[in-house]
């Protein structure tokens, strides 16, 4: 059970950081940027990675058939 | 400054601090601050990036290739998973911290004095590494030292993302990326050299993504490529070959003549700005 909300909670921080991402590669998102316009295609990266690895984490969590 | 980049980008001297440094104290005529700079430093930096992975090709096959592996199954098997897993983990603090202070911080101590000072700083900090790991394997016999090292597949999660947030130090220009890197898996228990192959690898991803993500400015203009091009070769072969020396140096050698570099030529650098030489 407790495995099963950790997964879940994993992939929901990735499908946020998918989102997070997407906003900031098409620069609707300026926060913590040195420019206030255009893209910020290194944030937009970053964020793609930060939710790989949460999808990663979520896939370590869940429970796993014997 | 191709041969110097790509040399002293994997050396635990700080390349950021040397390309600081020594186009002022050699009275260079580019400034940093010129738009084609930022293209030429990624041009480099993709010659080095290259350079690592080619030196280590058949690790990344077999860390990509661990990756997904393990990602789907969501279990490690073999050593490979393990390392490519560690390298994510090392990687995430390193772009963060890159990603939302790298400008910032380099802005704010882009100056020759502050790179001397730094460098001098890099030095003590190589020297300590050292000194640490001396006392922790102060009184053990060889043998017990051996059974204590770890190769870089086995260590653990936690040591692998400090290492990779040592990383982030090495924005301050005169901090060695690879020297905070290799001093971390020191201190993780690696050996020399399996911290300097952690280290390497560690770098490869960073380098890489940082360089491609500032190939757009290669195409603004007035820059001129076949130049820059010829460059990135030069840094490629200058880091292929400093990775080789480093990797059999770190066998038996350790980072203590490198903190002494780094103190002497700060030293050194200091005054000569000082007194303008």
């Amino acid at each position: 059970m407790k495995s099963n909300s950790v997964t879940v909670g994993l992939g929901v921080l990735g499908a946020v950081f998918i989102i997070v991402a997407v906003l900031y590669a098409v620069g609707v998102l300026q926060i913590f940027t040195s420019t206030t316009s255009g893209p910020h295609y290194k944030h937009a990266v970053l964020f793609a990675v930060l939710a790989v690895a949460s999808f990663v984490a979520a896939s370590f969590a869940r429970p796993k058939t014997a | 400054m191709g041969l110097l980049q790509g040399a002293s980008e994997l050396f635990p001297i700080s390349s950021l601090g040397h390309a600081v440094l020594v186009p002022s104290l050699l009275h260079w005529s580019f400034k940093q601050s010129d738009p084609s700079f930022v293209p030429f430093l990624v041009l480099l930096h993709l010659g080095t990036a290259t350079a690592l992975l080619v030196l280590y090709r058949d690790q990344w096959v077999a860390i990509v290739r661990g990756f997904f592996t393990a990602a789907i199954r969501g279990t490690m098997k073999t050593d490979s998973e393990r390392l490519a897993m560690l390298l994510l983990v090392g990687t995430i603090p390193a772009a963060v911290l890159g990603v939302f202070l790298e400008t910032r911080i380099k802005t704010l101590f882009a100056s020759p004095y502050v790179a001397a000072g730094f460098l001098v700083a890099n030095g003590f900090l190589m020297l300590g590494f050292e000194a640490l790991r001396r006392r922790r394997e102060r009184g053990a016999s060889r043998a017990e030292q051996e059974s204590h090292f770890a190769d870089a597949e086995r260590i653990s999660f936690r040591a692998a993302a400090l290492v990779g947030a040592c990383q982030a130090l090495a924005f301050l220009p005169g901090i060695s990326r690879s020297g905070v890197t290799i001093g971390g898996g020191l201190l993780a228990g690696l050996r020399h050299q399996e911290a300097a192959r952690f280290s390497f690898l560690l770098a490869t991803p960073v380098i890489l993504g940082a360089g491609i993500l500032e190939i757009p400015q290669l195409f603004t203009g007035g820059v001129p490529l076949g130049e820059y091009v010829l460059s990135a070769v030069l840094s490629g072969i200058a880091a292929y070959a400093s990775a080789r020396f480093l990797l059999r140096y770190f066998r038996s050698g350790r980072l203590d003549p490198y903190g002494l570099y780094c103190i002497g030529a700060g030293l050194i650098s200091l005054a000569l700005l000082h007194f303008g030489l």
